[in-house]
């Protein structure tokens, strides 16, 4: 079987704790049988159970570099988050060196689509009243597909760099040089790898694989010491929208051009924090454009990257400190197709029964439950808190004596039952009354 | 079909950190439900600005709603010095919210305005020194 997404589970590592459970922003795990479940139609890719793991057991599998050597012609292209990888004295054109030498045939920037996205987007913004949101976080894409529906409108609706980017790379080498490549992409979040098998506005991704950064890392820093002068010279410098690869980026330049206003906020569950703020239009309308990302920092803050996300963001900001002002037009800009071409649509979940009746009477069943359990969301039953349990177990996923609480109680009860049984004497020695009492319970 | 009470919460005066509470709470419920995802949001908006009108205006009250197949009606019952002029607190922009409650970036005279705007009906009544009772009703689409 195919799985649905791209974050897996070590068995063997998994001790059954209930961290990742607890910390899941879509309540998506479970706890049974000593390990973990992830539902797989609530899990968005987000990695938050990477992040929590203290065992490890959660991982991404990722394309290998091996697997591009069953391509003619692999192409890699590298997102802005990579530049933070490496101190800012170790020249971009230099990394992309070291890069092609692992065996790719070309190698490409996101940034420079990137580029091209911040000046459609701004286009877009200046002649569309409303708030938007941007779209080049995944991971955001499928929160608000799961648990905002209400706001898809407000998603951009554009693609994202990374898929801007495929289709151009595959489209310019096809016309120019009749070349039928295959685009790999070098990245920092399982989620990228989820939107290849499972594309979002799009009928099929351009990318035809994606290599965690953690894969080939190594690789790459290795060959750095032996990039001659003349082979960086075929590449081009890092494009100003490099600056996309963190938090805030994306809307720096936005700013820098045109007093766009806008709020940037990273890491999943402050962003849940804010979608809820704008679901209940608890935020100012002034707000033109919300650039949200799942990992904190943005990009850099990848769970497949290697660097630290603190020290990756100084890195890029640093690098940043080189370079010029983005050009706010570009003739070349023609050659992207921005739409997406297929409309993002609500998940169907979330509710008790298709039948609003039956679900109803769940519901109510569900707040008698709540009411009996003790509150304490310690999560011991394996759901995150007792409200979730309570949905389990009228959905049939859980049975109450699940919760320690509810057995202790049962097993309470159990005993004094026991104990009021064990000083029932037998009918031959006990008194005329018990005897009346006895007769009595056998009617 | 019966109306049956889904949500009521107490609110105090002044409480903004619970301001919210019956609004996500309310909007948990109807996903549940399998309520669309529009009236979802109506609703969400609709909640949040009663329950702020009760934390800021009121001296402490309670949102309740009932449900049934067809519609939504919630409602905002509070203790207070009720609404001295009606006409003028559903004009856009109007508030009588001193500076203080503005400066938190509340008051903005848009609450009962942005209700109407949402809301398929609302029907206030008011007495000046006793409170206000505010009955929002919101339609419900033939559920899928």
């Amino acid at each position: 079987m195919v799985d649905k997404h791209s974050v897996l589970l070590k068995e063997d590592k998994c001790e059954g704790c209930t961290n990742c459970v607890k910390k899941c922003p879509t309540r998506a795990i479970r706890v049974h049988q000593g390990r973990a479940w992830i539902k797989e139609d609530l899990c968005i890719d987000c990695a938050e159970c990477i992040r929590t793991c203290e065992y490890h057991a959660k991982y991404t599998e990722t394309d290998q570099l091996d697997d591009i050597k069953n391509y003619n012609y692999p192409v890699l292209i590298i997102p802005p988050s990579f530049y933070g990888q490496f101190e800012s004295d170790i020249s971009v054109t230099k990394i992309k060196a070291a890069v092609l030498k692992l065996g790719f045939k070309r190698v490409y920037d996101v940034a420079e689509s990137a580029a091209a996205l911040s000046r459609k987007t701004l286009e877009f913004l200046e002649n569309n009243s409303g708030s938007f949101i941007s779209a080049s976080c995944p991971v955001i894409i499928r929160l608000i597909k799961l648990l905002y529906p209400g706001l898809i409108d407000m998603i951009i609706p554009f693609k994202s760099p990374v898929e801007l980017c495929a289709e151009k790379t595959k489209k310019l080498l096809w016309e120019k040089e009749n070349i039928k490549a295959d685009i790999f992409l070098l990245t920092p979040c399982p989620a990228k790898l989820t939107t290849i098998k499972y594309p979002l506005g799009q009928k099929k991704s351009f990318l035809t694989g994606a290599i965690g950064v953690e894969n080939i890392y190594q690789k790459i820093y290795d060959k750095l010491s032996e990039i001659t002068a003349e082979e960086t010279e075929q590449f081009s410098d890092f494009s100003p929208a490099t600056i996309w690869g963190q938090e805030g980026g994306e809307t720096d330049i936005l700013k820098r051009w045109k007093g766009i206003s806008f709020v940037n906020v990273s890491g999943i569950h402050q962003v849940k924090k804010i979608l809820d703020e704008i679901e209940r239009n608890n935020i100012s309308s002034d707000i033109k454009y919300f650039e949200l990302s799942s990992c904190i920092n943005g990009c850099v803050g990848g769970v497949l990257n290697v660097v630290n996300p603190f020290q990756a963001k100084f890195n890029l900001q640093k690098r940043m400190e080189q370079i010029s002002e983005l050009d706010k037009k570009d003739k070349k800009d023609f050659i992207y197709n921005f739409l997406i071409t297929e409309k993002i649509e609500a998940e169907d979940v979330g509710k008790l029964d298709p039948d609003f009746q039956k679900a109803m009477e769940k519901l109510e069943q569900m707040e008698k439950e709540i009411e009996s359990l003790p509150g304490l969301d310690c999560a011991a039953c394996g759901a995150p808190d007792c409200k979730t349990f309570a949905e389990d177990i009228v959905n049939g996923l859980a049975n109450k004596s699940d919760c320690i609480f509810m057995l202790r109680k049962n097993v309470g009860q159990l005993a004094d039952e026991l104990s009021e049984l064990a000083h029932e004497l037998p009918p031959v020695m006990s008194s005329k009354k018990e005897e009346n009492n006895e007769s009595k319970r056998s009617d | 079909m019966q109306k049956k009470e889904i949500l009521n919460v107490a609110i105090e005066r002044f409480d903004f950190q619970s301001g919210g509470e019956a609004s996500s709470q309310l909007k948990n419920m109807l996903r549940k439900l399998g309520v669309s995802s529009d009236i979802v949001r109506k609703t969400a908006i609709v909640t949040y600005e009663l329950e702020m009108n009760v934390i800021i205006h009121s001296f402490g009250g309670k949102i309740t709603a009932q449900i049934s197949e067809d519609e939504l009606v919630i409602y905002a019952d509070d203790k207070g010095p009720g609404i001295a002029d009606l006409e003028k607190a559903l004009t856009p922009g109007f508030s009588t919210a001193g500076s203080e409650i503005r400066e938190m970036g509340f008051g903005a005279g848009m609450g009962l305005v942005n209700i109407k705007r949402y809301a398929d009906n609302m029907d206030i009544r008011t007495a000046e020194g006793e409170g206000t009772n505010i009955k929002v009703t919101i339609k419900l689409e033939k559920p899928l």
